[in-house]
C-alpha cells in the first residue's frame, strides 16, 4: 500500500514537471495559499448550505466561467418537479466527453444529510477552477469525466432547509403516504411550536417521570439513575396531534427510505424499512439509473451521506459477501486505506458488517447491477469536534463533546434553549434542543476542511479508474509474405477495465482491440507470448475481443496480415477504459 | 406438410374473424374498446401505460358503481409473449361475462371489481414475418452481452415461414426419439445401454461463430421475468435489473395503488391453482419470506379446491412458479393472494371404448409431453413439422434436419378451444368472488349508563369463506388493515375506547370487539372498513 501511495504522487510530481502551466493564477497578494484557487473565477463561501436557488445558481455560474470545462444538464424531474442538475466536467477540448473513463457524483439522498451536496459542489469547483493551474487536474480532466449531481433528493433536502425539522427528520422524499392507514394522507406532521424552524424536544414536569436535567449542561436531558428519582417526562419531537388520533406527528412527509429503492437485492418494507412499491417507485432513482445506463463509460461512483465518518463499499446485505471477489476487495482495499490516512477520523467499512444491513441500497445497485466500483462516504464525525476519537468507554449520556464544542467553539448556536410553551394536549411543557442543523451536519468551519478531504479521498479513487495505453506494436515478418502484429495494452492504473463481478455475469460487453489499415488473415490473443500460446477468434479477426485488461496489467493482442505492413493503427475501445489508439 | 403449417399459421394469426382466430393487436384493442362501448354501465376502458414499443396497456374495469370502492381482483395475461393464449382466454371471460349477464355476473359487478389487463405484454403479440415463439417486449436486448444487439437471430432455413428446430446427428448428441413418441426427444439413458444421436438447436445459423446458435435474436424482457421477487438476476430475457420494463411498472403502480385489489391471478405459463403450494415452515419463518405462511397456505388449498371444481379440468401438468413472476411478487411483496393457471391444457383424449378394460389409468403414467401429443392427433390439429433433411453451412457433411415442434403449439390451441376454458374460468370466477371477504357489524348493543353516559359495543366480523386479506399482508405497510371507527360529533365526547382501531387480517368468521363509552346524546355510528373486504355502518341513537 505504500508503495501505490508513493506511486501516486510520483505521477502527480512527474506530471507537475514535465506541463508547465498556461495561465497563471490571478494572485492577490503574491502567494497563493498552496492548494487552493487564489482568485476563483465563481466566487462561492464554503462554509454555509445551499438550497435548490442556489444549487441552481451555482451550477449556471459554474457554465459560464468555465463553458470548457462544465456542461449542465436536468436528468428529469424530481417527484415534486425541480431539476435535477448533473454537471459533466471534463477538458472538452479533448477527446469526446462521454467516452472518456467516467467518475459519478451524487449527494444528498437523504434529504436531511445535505452536506453531500456541498461536497459535490466543492469538488465541481476546485476541478475547474485549479484546472489551468494544477497540472495534476489538467491531466485527471484531459483522461476523465464527472458527472456530478450534487442533490439526488432535492424535495426532501428543500423541505429540510425551509421547514422545521430535527436532525434526522425529513430523510425521506415528498411523495405522500398514508402512514398510520387510518385513510387520510400525511395530516399528522411536525409542528414548529415556537416558529423557530427547528423541531427540539418537548419535556414536561413531573415528579413520577425518569429523567433530569444534566447538571453540567442543562439544555441536555439525562436519565434518573436507577436510584433517584426524576423531575421530567420527556414527550418526544416538537408537536401536536394534529388529528386527534390519540398519536403525535404520526404522518409526517413521505415517509419513506430513497436508497431502499434501487434495484439489487431489493427487499419489501416489512423485510427492509423504507422500501416503496419496487426499485425505482421514485423518479429521482428511475432518472439517475437511465442516466447511468446511457453512460456505461462510468468507472467509478461515489454517493455522499452523512454520518459516521466512513468510506462504506458494499454490499449492503451478508448474504451478497459472495459477489466480492478477492480482486475487486484489493482495489477497495488500496483506495479505502489511503482514505484512513487522508481523511482522519473516517473508518474503511463494509455496509452489512460494520454499520447495518440494507437491502435495495444505491451503493449494490451500482456495484452490482452495474459493476461500478462504489463507495458512500458516511461525511462527519464526532471525531471531528477535538479530533480525537470520543471515550469508548462513555455511552452517549456520559460523553459530552457535542455539549463541550458547542460552549467552546460554536459559541452556544448549537441549541434551542429550553422555553415554555402552552400544548393543547399535553399541558404546561418546555420545548428544547440540539438544532436541526448540529449534530448530523457539519458546523461551518469544519465543512470547508472536510470537503476538501472527501473530495481528495474521491479523486484518489476517480485516478484509479482505468488508464489505457497501446504500449507497443511488433511487427514481425512471416512466410508467404505475411506479417505478425502484436499489440500490448496497458491499463496503468488498478482498477480493471471489468470487476471480477462484471467478468463473471457478463454485464460489460468485452474491450475491443481493432487492427486499422491492414489486410486482416486471422486475429488471436496471446495467452502466453513466451511459449507461443494463443487463441484464435474466427469472428471479425480485426477486432480482438478481450474480456478484461486487469488493473496495473495488460493483454497482448495478434494479427496475421497479408502483405508487408508500413503504418498500422491499433484502437481499443472499452467501455470503463476508453477510447484510445496509436499509430506505428 | 408445408401447406398445412402455412394454413394453420394463416388461421392462427390471419384470420378476420375474431371468434375463430387469435386476434391481432389491433383486432384485440377494437374488441377492448367494443366491449366497454356496448356496456357502459358495467365495463370502462383506460390505459393502465404505455409497453416499451409504445402500445396500449389496456385495462378493462368490470364494475358497476365506483369501481375503487369494492373488493377487487387483478386479471392480468399475456405477460410471458408466447402464452397468448392467455390474453385469448381473458378478453373472452370478459366478453362472456357481458353478453347478456346474468342475475349472477350482475350480482358480482355491483359488489366487486375486476379489473383485467388482458394483454400485458403488447409488444410481443404482433409478430414478425418469421414466426419464433417471442416472449419478450419491445426493449432492445444485447442477450449475449456481448456489445452487439440481435446479432445472431433465428434463420428459417427451410423457408416455411417458421422458426422450428434443428435436429444434428452428431456423435456427441445426447439425444434419442422416445419409444413411445419419436416425436419427442428423450436423453438417451447409458444405463439401459442407449447412445446418443442427435443435437437439438433452435432453426437458425451461428451467426457470429460463438458455437451458440441464435443467442441473441430480437425480442427483449419477458414481462414476467422482470418482477421483483426472486428476481433473476443476469439471466435471459429477464432485463437490465428488477422492474425496469415500463410494462412491469405500469402493473405494479395499478397493483400497490389500488389498494382494493385483494388478490391477482395472472394467465400464463405458471399454475398454482390446479394443486397450491405446500406450506413449509422453514420458508415461512425466515426475515426474507419464500414460502406461503400457514393461514395463507390454507387459503391455497381451499382456491385450488374451489378451482379443480368449479373448472372441472383436470391432469394440469406442473408448471412451477418463475422467477421474477408476477404471481408471487403479488403475495411475497405487495402482500395480495397470488394466483397463476394457464387456462388451458391438453386433455387426455376419451379413451376408445374397446379399449376402456385395457388401460384405466393411463393419464398418470403418461408424460406431460405424450398427452400433448395424444390430444394433438385426437384433435387433428396440427403441432408438429416432420423432420425434413437440409444443407446447413454450420455441419459440413453432417445430417442436419429441420422440424419439431411448431412454434407457439405446445400452450397455445387453437383459439376455437378457449371458448370453453373461458366458460369455465368465469365459474370459478364467480365462485371465488362470492367466497371473498365481506365485513358486517353484528350484535350492536347501546347500554345507557347513569348521567348521559352511554356504553357502545359492537362485533365486527368478516362473513366471507377467506379472510380480509393475506396473512403475509399483515406486514405490508401498503396494505389497508381492518379499520373500525367511532364516528362521533362534536358535542359527543369519547370516555373510553380508542376512535380508530385497527385490525389485522380476519380469517373467515372470525370477529372482534369493540367498546365505547360515550358522553352525549344524539346520533352516532360506527364504520368498518377494508379496502379488500368492504365497508359497513351502523348508526345508533344515544339518549
Amino acid at each position: 500500500m505504500n508503495k501505490l501511495l508513493l506511486f501516486f504522487c510520483l505521477l502527480g510530481v512527474t506530471a507537475f514537471a514535465q506541463t508547465q502551466p498556461n495561465i497563471s493564477p490571478a494572485d492577490l497578494n503574491g502567494m497563493r495559499a498552496v492548494g487552493s484557487p487564489a482568485d476563483p473565477k465563481v466566487k462561492e463561501e464554503w462554509r454555509k448550505y445551499h438550497d435548490y436557488a442556489q444549487i441552481s445558481d451555482f451550477c449556471q455560474r459554474m457554465v459560464k466561467a468555465h463553458p470548457d470545462l462544465v456542461k449542465l444538464q436536468s436528468i428529469g424531474k424530481s417527484f415534486q418537479g425541480r431539476e435535477m442538475w448533473l454537471m459533466t466536467i471534463t477538458d472538452y477540448k479533448s477527446g469526446i466527453p462521454d467516452r472518456k473513463p467516467g467518475f459519478y457524483i451524487d449527494g444528498n439522498i437523504h434529504g436531511n444529510e445535505i452536506q453531500g451536496g456541498e461536497i459535490a459542489m466543492y469538488t465541481a469547483w476546485y476541478l475547474a477552477e485549479n484546472f489551468y493551474t494544477m497540472p495534476f487536474i489538467r491531466e485527471l480532466l484531459r483522461n476523465r469525466v464527472f458527472y456530478i449531481i450534487p442533490s439526488i433528493n432535492l424535495d426532501g433536502r428543500e423541505n429540510f432547509i425551509h421547514q422545521p425539522n430535527t436532525a434526522s427528520s425529513s430523510r425521506s422524499g415528498m411523495m405522500p403516504f398514508d402512514d398510520d392507514d387510518d385513510g387520510i394522507i400525511d395530516e399528522d406532521k411536525l409542528d414548529d411550536l415556537d416558529g423557530d424552524g427547528n423541531i427540539v424536544t418537548m419535556r414536561r414536569k413531573n415528579p413520577l417521570g425518569r429523567w433530569k436535567v444534566d447538571p453540567n449542561y442543562p439544555t441536555r436531558m439525562v436519565p434518573a439513575r436507577t436510584d433517584e428519582a426524576g423531575e421530567y417526562d420527556l414527550l418526544g419531537s416538537e408537536g401536536l396531534d394534529n388529528d386527534g388520533d390519540g398519536q403525535v406527528n404520526e404522518d409526517n412527509w413521505g415517509v419513506y427510505d430513497p436508497n431502499r429503492d434501487w434495484a439489487w437485492n431489493w427487499q419489501p418494507n416489512y423485510v427492509q424499512g423504507g422500501a416503496l412499491f419496487y426499485p425505482g417507485t421514485l423518479p429521482e432513482t428511475r432518472n439517475i439509473k437511465s442516466f447511468v445506463l446511457a453512460h456505461p463509460n462510468i468507472a467509478g461512483a461515489q454517493s455522499y451521506h452523512n454520518n459516521g465518518g466512513m468510506f462504506l463499499r458494499g454490499p449492503g446485505a451478508a448474504e451478497d459477501d459472495p459477489f466480492y471477489s478477492q480482486g475487486d476487495i484489493a482495489v477497495y482495499d488500496v483506495i479505502g486505506k489511503i482514505g484512513e490516512k487522508i481523511v482522519p477520523g473516517y473508518k474503511y467499512f463494509i455496509i452489512h458488517k460494520d454499520l447495518y444491513t440494507v437491502y435495495g441500497g444505491e451503493i449494490d445497485w451500482f456495484a452490482l447491477t452495474r459493476g461500478v466500483f462504489t463507495f458512500s462516504n458516511e461525511l462527519m464525525t464526532s471525531f471531528k469536534l477535538f479530533n480525537q476519537q470520543p471515550n469508548a468507554q462513555q455511552n452517549r449520556f456520559q460523553n459530552q463533546d457535542y455539549e463541550e464544542f458547542d460552549k467552546y467553539l460554536l459559541m452556544g448556536d448549537g441549541y434551542v434553549q429550553w422555553k415554555p410553551f402552552k400544548h393543547p394536549q399535553f399541558g404546561d411543557v418546555e420545548i428544547g434542543g440540539p438544532k436541526k442543523n448540529y449534530l448530523r451536519n457539519h458546523p461551518g468551519f469544519l465543512l470547508e476542511e472536510d470537503a476538501h478531504r472527501n473530495m481528495s479521498f474521491t479523486l484518489l479513487h476517480a485516478y484509479q479508474m482505468p488508464q489505457l495505453e497501446v504500449f507497443s506494436i511488433v511487427k514481425k515478418p512471416l512466410a508467404n509474405n505475411l506479417t505478425e502484429i502484436t499489440a500490448t495494452v496497458y491499463n496503468s492504473r488498478i482498477m480493471p477495465t471489468h470487476s471480477a463481478h462484471d467478468l463473471k455475469y457478463k454485464i460489460e460487453r468485452p474491450d475491443y482491440i481493432s487492427l486499422k489499415n491492414a489486410t486482416v488473415v486471422a486475429g488471436m490473443i496471446v495467452e502466453n507470448e513466451d511459449f507461443n500460446q494463443t487463441k484464435e477468434q474466427k469472428y471479425t479477426p480485426q477486432t480482438i475481443e478481450v474480456p478484461n485488461i486487469p488493473g496495473m496489467g495488460f493483454v497482448k493482442v495478434r494479427w496475421i496480415v497479408s502483405g508487408k505492413v508500413d503504418k498500422v493503427t491499433v484502437e481499443v475501445d472499452s467501455r470503463k477504459g476508453g477510447l484510445i489508439s496509436k499509430t506505428e | 406438410m408445408r401447406l398445412i403449417v402455412l394454413l394453420i399459421l394463416c388461421g392462427f394469426w390471419g384470420g378476420l374473424s375474431a371468434q375463430k382466430t387469435y386476434s391481432t393487436y389491433q383486432q384485440l384493442t377494437t374488441r377492448i374498446k367494443d366491449l366497454a362501448g356496448k356496456n357502459a354501465s358495467l365495463a370502462s376502458v383506460s390505459s393502465a401505460g404505455k409497453s416499451a414499443g409504445g402500445k396500449d396497456l389496456w385495462l378493462i374495469t368490470l364494475s358497476q358503481g365506483n369501481p375503487g370502492s369494492k373488493p377487487a381482483l387483478l386479471l392480468v395475461g399475456g405477460l410471458d409473449g408466447s402464452h397468448p393464449a392467455g390474453s385469448e382466454t381473458l378478453l373472452l371471460m370478459a366478453e362472456k361475462m357481458l353478453n347478456n349477464p346474468s342475475d349472477q355476473v350482475k350480482d358480482l359487478l355491483s359488489k366487486k371489481t375486476l379489473y383485467i389487463m388482458a394483454c400485458a405484454n403488447p409488444d410481443a403479440w404482433d409478430q414478425g414475418k418469421s414466426r419464433f415463439e417471442r416472449s419478450g417486449n419491445a426493449t432492445s436486448s444485447d442477450e449475449d452481452r456481448d456489445g452487439r444487439v440481435n446479432e445472431d437471430p433465428f434463420e428459417d432455413l427451410n423457408a416455411d415461414g417458421l422458426i422450428t428446430q434443428l435436429r444434428v446427428e452428431d456423435p456427441s448428441g445426447t439425444l434419442i426419439p422416445s419409444k413411445s413418441d419419436p416425436r419427442i426427444l428423450v436423453k438417451a439413458d447409458p444405463t439401459k445401454s442407449e447412445v446418443g444421436k442427435y443435437l437439438l438447436l433452435s432453426e437458425g445459423t451461428d451467426n457470429d461463430k460463438d458455437n451458440n446458435w441464435n443467442e441473441d435474436a430480437e425480442g427483449g424482457v419477458n414481462i414476467n421475468k422482470n418482477f421483483t421477487f426472486n428476481y433473476p438476476y443476469f439471466e435471459k430475457e429477464s432485463g437490465v435489473y428488477a422492474a425496469s420494463e415500463a410494462e412491469t411498472k405500469a402493473v405494479l403502480e395499478f397493483l400497490y395503488r389500488n389498494l382494493n385489489i385483494f388478490g391477482v391471478i395472472v394467465f400464463g405459463p405458471e399454475n398454482n391453482l390446479s394443486s397450491a403450494i405446500k406450506f413449509d415452515a422453514a420458508k415461512a419463518r425466515n426475515r426474507i419470506v419464500t414460502g406461503p405462511l400457514e393461514k395463507d397456505a390454507a387459503v391455497g388449498e381451499y382456491v385450488s379446491k374451489m378451482y379443480n371444481t368449479s373448472t372441472g379440468l383436470k391432469n394440469a401438468p406442473a408448471m412451477p412458479l418463475g422467477k421474477g413472476s408476477l404471481v408471487q411478487t403479488a403475495y411475497y411483496h405487495a402482500g395480495r393472494f397470488g394466483f397463476g393457471t394457464p387456462g388451458w391444457w391438453p386433455q387426455m383424449p376419451p379413451q376408445d371404448s374397446s379399449q376402456k378394460q385395457k388401460a384405466p389409468a393411463a393419464a398418470a403414467t403418461l408424460s406431460a409431453d405424450e398427452i400433448f401429443f395424444k390430444w394433438a392427433d385426437a384433435e387433428k390439429v396440427a403441432v408438429f413439422a416432420d423432420w425434413k433433411e437440409i444443407k446447413h453451412p454450420d455441419f459440413p457433411g453432417k445430417k442436419v434436419e429441420v422440424g419439431g415442434l411448431l412454434p407457439y403449439a405446445r400452450w397455445n390451441p387453437p383459439v376455437s378451444y378457449l371458448d370453453d376454458i373461458a366458460q369455465k374460468h368465469n365459474k370459478f370466477l364467480l365462485d371465488l368472488a362470492a367466497a371473498m371477504p365481506s365485513l358486517d357489524i353484528v350484535n350492536t348493543k347501546v347500554e345507557p349508563l347513569s348521567g348521559g353516559v352511554n356504553r357502545i359495543t359492537v362485533q365486527v366480523i368478516n362473513k366471507g369463506f377467506l379472510p380480509t386479506f393475506a396473512d403475509l399482508g399483515n406486514r405490508v405497510k401498503y396494505v389497508s388493515k381492518v379499520r373500525t371507527t367511532l364516528n362521533h360529533t362534536a358535542t359527543q365526547t369519547l370516555l373510553s375506547g380508542k376512535k380508530m382501531n385497527l385490525q389485522a387480517s380476519m380469517g373467515a368468521g372470525e370477529f372482534v370487539e369493540y367498546t365505547w363509552l360515550v358522553n352525549g346524546t344524539g346520533k352516532i355510528s360506527v364504520t368498518v372498513t377494508c379496502p379488500t373486504a368492504g365497508t359497513k355502518t351502523v348508526e345508533f341513537t344515544l339518549n
